[in-house]
């Protein structure tokens, strides 16, 4: 008898769950052909790109709490300095190219700033995970890690921002776009370049992401390390491996994603806080740590997002999101796709 | 193959474990018994690296390894299948038997031992697709165990792989401990279940609040007047 | 050491008037040493050197962030839950007193309430701000009650930049002093006294039974629960507090800067600051906070003065502390503090 309500529970539980992730998907498919009927199809595709990116956000910050068990507040920060990174990289090339051109290099150029971005990430990562986060792993107390790592990525964002004022100055570096080519017409809809290349390059890393989590040896490694720590451990898992090379790559694809979007977001020293709140709207509505969702979650939230904008105002952008963020959290604390935290 | 010397172990400022001297010799089958609570996994769990020991030493082949963490001494040839299992729940069951090789980087070596798992566990080969999570528990057991071997253990640490089992598949299950010791495995198991494991061993040591009070090859164990007052019974 | 030793052998005195004064002292929340450390503060002013007009806005920007310390940590260290909506709470409080004390034509209402009565209300309303944030946060813990907590400060951010008939948005308010045309000393000794009456009651409440109450709510809800303490009324009443305290201070601080707006008040850097204040003053202790606030105000404030050329440094030597603090002494100064007297304890106790 006893087993039978657990049962029933688990089940209603499932449903339940499983009905706030159905509500939200069907929700956000209405509100997208809306969009695209009263609004045209661009805003459509405007929501697509901005999807795109909040996902590849949102993957790294899940990635870092799904293995980590880090809150990634900084996370921000990483994707300012690959805007950052790819503007200094960029530009001098797009200078030198005024004055010799060369059609080889403008078409390699706007490749050199992102992968020079996407590096820099990758070693910003490596160094915050051992400069920082790894004596905190050994000094934390048992049951005070999360905590005590997010205030811990605050102070780190606190100095990221604070630092790119002072050594890089206060000004807004950006660039009208890395294609200088006219738009494309995708479905009798003018489409600027940059935004479909910005969109293909978070296609194509969240895939080589998801590819390598899935089917190679250290992915694999990675995702037990995420599912059982010490299980991981006993498979012959280094954890001094795997940590850095998690939080590397969570940090380069931020910083991936600030160096597409700089046509967007101009590099400058709090560039990070908006991508940060949507990262952070985008793991929480999915679920904390789950990779999966938070891919699935990006797009939702840019459409809920561009509808905002369109339909409110830009103004509203922060706030009524926000709201929408606070009730979902309040049916589903775990997130509509469930998250490792959940018991 | 391995050799404790007067080992201590502790969590935190509670010692669990006291002066613990034992031995286990290549292709050996030793049981380690005693009451709940007595430092059991706390001496597996010392010598798969999960825990410093305090005091004493720990020789796995001549070396020392005190000081070696967990994930190096699956790579010097100890697997260790705990208590708790630490299944990877979302995975499936072929993924987390390829976790298991992990250590073992040529990938035809890999297939091999999977095939030898599979032959010891036809069951698991049957779900190889389905997640870890939604098996049964006997099922996980044997999971756990296959996961276990996959890394061609020289020498497996079994912490109670009986608990909560219904009596035939404890028996499944130390029928293929057995056959592994056939295939040459040398095994330390750790077990409450006193007569079926003194059954199967070769020797066992007792150990009691933290410390060795007895041991013996398992026939004569089996026989003694402390054994079976206090655990069998009789 | 030696006020500490002299502490100590005073504590050692069981009878006699001064312990009687002692335990008094005790039963308010201060320590003979912290009577001192207030005294001292608040005679700062008689030294010509703090009589200076922009010194004595130093030490009442200290005394403001050192109550507000007081009241973030009471959340943070009793409950231990992080308020990451804090600064977006006490915005509201200044936004209230504020839209209250308003006389002017550009806002939709004019209730031209005193500001003496209007920061009362901002309190007030953030209070209820606090009682319903505690009871969104109810069923969360650790990061998702932070998180959930953010949230709602940065909704409460984007309204209040976005409700522009009340508040003007952007652009912001400037809202009456307390004191028309009076210089900075009368403002220090009312946020010096806001201070205390922050600390008193806080302690007040921690030295109860609540106060127990809210520690093994923030050690361990589940057991906590065990042994019949409702979580639902302790947390909803410890934001309520903490929250009702930080609208009071906002109050305040629309009053004495007269300029308010959304990002310079509301914004989570701004909750981060005074994070940061609590943790390396060391968190579960209120008085930790509070007795860092004054010297590191005057520390920043030397540092933006000397090095105008840098502009952020201030703030990066904030965030490198924090990250210092976290990783070597998550304790902070109060933990330390704790530890060395418990050294001088022991050692004297030997000898």
């Amino acid at each position: 008898m006893e087993q039978k309500t657990s049962l029933a529970d688990a089940l209603r539980e499932t449903i339940s769950e499983n009905l706030a992730a159905t509500i939200i998907l069907v929700a956000t498919a209405v509100l997208a052909v809306w969009l695209g009927i009263s609004a045209g199809l661009s805003q459509v595709i405007i929501s697509l790109v901005t999807g795109g990116m909040w996902a590849l956000m949102a993957v790294g910050l899940a990635l870092v709490f799904g293995v980590m068990n880090v809150p990634h507040f900084a996370h921000g920060e990483s994707f300012m300095v690959g805007a950052f990174v790819a503007y200094f990289v960029f530009t001098p090339i797009r200078d030198y190219l005024a004055q010799n051109p060369n059609p080889a290099l403008t078409a390699v150029a706007p490749f050199a700033g992102m992968i020079a971005a996407a590096l820099a990430g990758a070693v910003l990562g490596v160094i915050l995970e051992r400069l920082l986060f790894y004596p905190l792993r050994i000094k934390s107390r048992a049951g005070e890690w999360v905590m005590n790592a997010f205030l811990l990525t605050v102070g780190i964002s606190f100095v990221m921002t604070n630092g790119a004022r002072l050594l890089i100055g206060a000004t807004f570096r950006g660039i009208p776009g890395y294609w200088l080519v006219p738009p494309l017409e995708i479905l009798g809809t003018r489409i600027a370049v940059d935004r479909v290349m910005a969109f293909a390059i978070a296609l194509v890393s969240i895939a080589a992401l998801w590819f390598f989590l899935g089917r190679t040896r250290t992915g694999r490694a990675i995702r037990a390390v995420s599912q059982d720590e010490v299980g991981a451990q006993m498979m012959g898992i280094n954890l001094n491996f795997i940590f850095p090379l998690t939080f590397s790559l969570a940090t380069a694809m931020a910083a991936l994603a600030g160096a597409s979007l700089l046509f967007m977001f101009q590099a400058y020293p709090t560039v990070g806080l908006t991508p940060l709140y949507f990262a952070w709207f985008v793991v929480m509505m999915a679920g904390l740590g789950n990779v999966a969702g938070a891919i699935v979650g990006g797009f939702i939230v840019a459409v809920f997002q561009t509808a905002t904008q369109q339909f409110a105002g830009i103004a509203w952008t922060d706030v009524i999101p926000t709201a929408l963020m606070i009730v979902i959290l309040l049916v589903v604390p775990f997130g509509i796709f469930g998250s490792e935290m959940e018991e | 193959m391995l050799e404790l010397t007067n080992l201590d172990a502790s969590y935190g400022f509670l010692q669990v474990l006291w002066d613990v001297s034992l031995h286990v010799d290549d292709g050996e089958f030793v049981g380690l018994i005693g009451p709940n609570g007595a430092g059991k996994s706390t001496t597996l769990k010392t010598i798969a690296g999960l825990l410093t020991p305090k005091g004493g030493k720990v020789l796995f082949k001549g070396k020392s390894m005190n000081a070696v963490p967990a994930h190096r001494t699956t790579q010097m040839g100890i697997s260790y299948i705990s208590e708790d299992l630490n299944l990877f729940v979302d995975m499936s069951v072929r993924e987390n038997l390829l976790m298991g090789a992990y250590t073992v980087k040529d990938p035809e070596r890999q297939l091999e031992t999977l095939d030898f798992v599979f032959e010891l566990f036809p069951r698991l080969e049957e779900r190889k697709g389905q997640r870890a999570g939604t098996m049964s528990g006997g099922e996980r057991k044997m999971l756990a165990i296959a996961r276990g071997m996959m890394s061609n253990p020289e020498l497996l640490l079994v912490d109670e792989p009986s608990l909560g089992l219904a009596p035939h598949l404890v028996t499944d299950v130390f029928n293929s401990l057995k056959r592994l010791q056939e295939a040459g495995v040398t095994l330390m198991l750790v077990e409450q279940r006193v007569n079926a494991t003194l059954e199967i061993t070769d020797r066992a040591y007792v150990l009691e609040q933290g410390k060795i009070v007895m041991e013996g090859p398992s026939s004569e164990l089996i026989e003694n007047k402390h054994i079976k007052d206090a655990y069998l019974g009789i | 050491m030696t006020s500490v030793e002299l502490e100590l052998r005073q504590r050692q005195a069981q009878a006699g008037i001064y312990g009687t004064i002692k335990a008094m002292l005790h039963r308010l929340g201060f320590t003979p040493l912290g009577l001192a450390l207030l005294v001292g503060v608040a005679v700062l002013p008689v030294v010509p050197y703090f009589r200076q007009e922009h010194i004595l806005r130093w030490l009442v920007a200290g005394a403001l962030l050192a109550g507000q310390a007081a009241a973030f940590d009471f959340t943070a260290g009793y409950i231990n839950v992080v308020n990451f909506g804090f600064a977006a709470i006490l915005g509201v409080g200044a936004y209230t007193s504020a839209i209250l004390a308003n006389e002017m034509p550009f806002l939709i209402v004019q209730p031209g309430i005193s500001p003496w009565i209007g920061i009362w209300i901002g309190g007030l309303v953030a209070g209820l701000l606090g009682l319903g944030l505690g009871w969104l946060t109810l069923r969360l813990r650790g990061i998702y009650a932070a998180v959930m907590a953010w949230f709602v400060g940065l909704a409460l951010l984007g309204l209040v930049r976005n409700l522009t008939p009340l508040t003007r948005g952007a652009l912001g308010l400037s809202p009456p002093t307390l004191l028309p045309g009076a210089g900075n000393l009368p403002y220090f000794y009312i946020i010096f006294g806001m201070m205390l009456v922050v600390y008193v009651v806080l302690r007040q409440v921690t030295l109860s039974h609540v106060g127990l109450a809210f520690k093994a709510i923030g050690q361990n809800i589940g057991a906590a629960k065990a042994s019949g303490i409702n979580p639902t009324y302790y947390r909803v009443l410890n934001f309520a507090l903490s929250c009702a305290f930080a609208g009071w201070l906002g109050g305040f601080y629309a009053h004495y800067y007269a300029s308010l707006t959304p990002a310079t008040l509301m914004h989570t850097s701004k909750t981060v600051e005074v994070l940061a204040i609590a943790y390396i003053g060391g968190r579960g202790s209120l008085w930790g906070g509070m007795v860092l606030a004054f010297p590191f105000v005057f520390f920043i404030q030397h540092l933006r003065s000397t090095f105008t050329d840098l502009p952020g440094l201030h703030l990066v030597i904030y965030g490198a502390l924090m990250i210092l603090v976290m990783i070597f002494y998550p304790d902070g100064l109060s933990g330390l503090w704790e530890a060395t007297l418990e050294k001088v304890r022991s050692a004297l106790s030997k000898s």
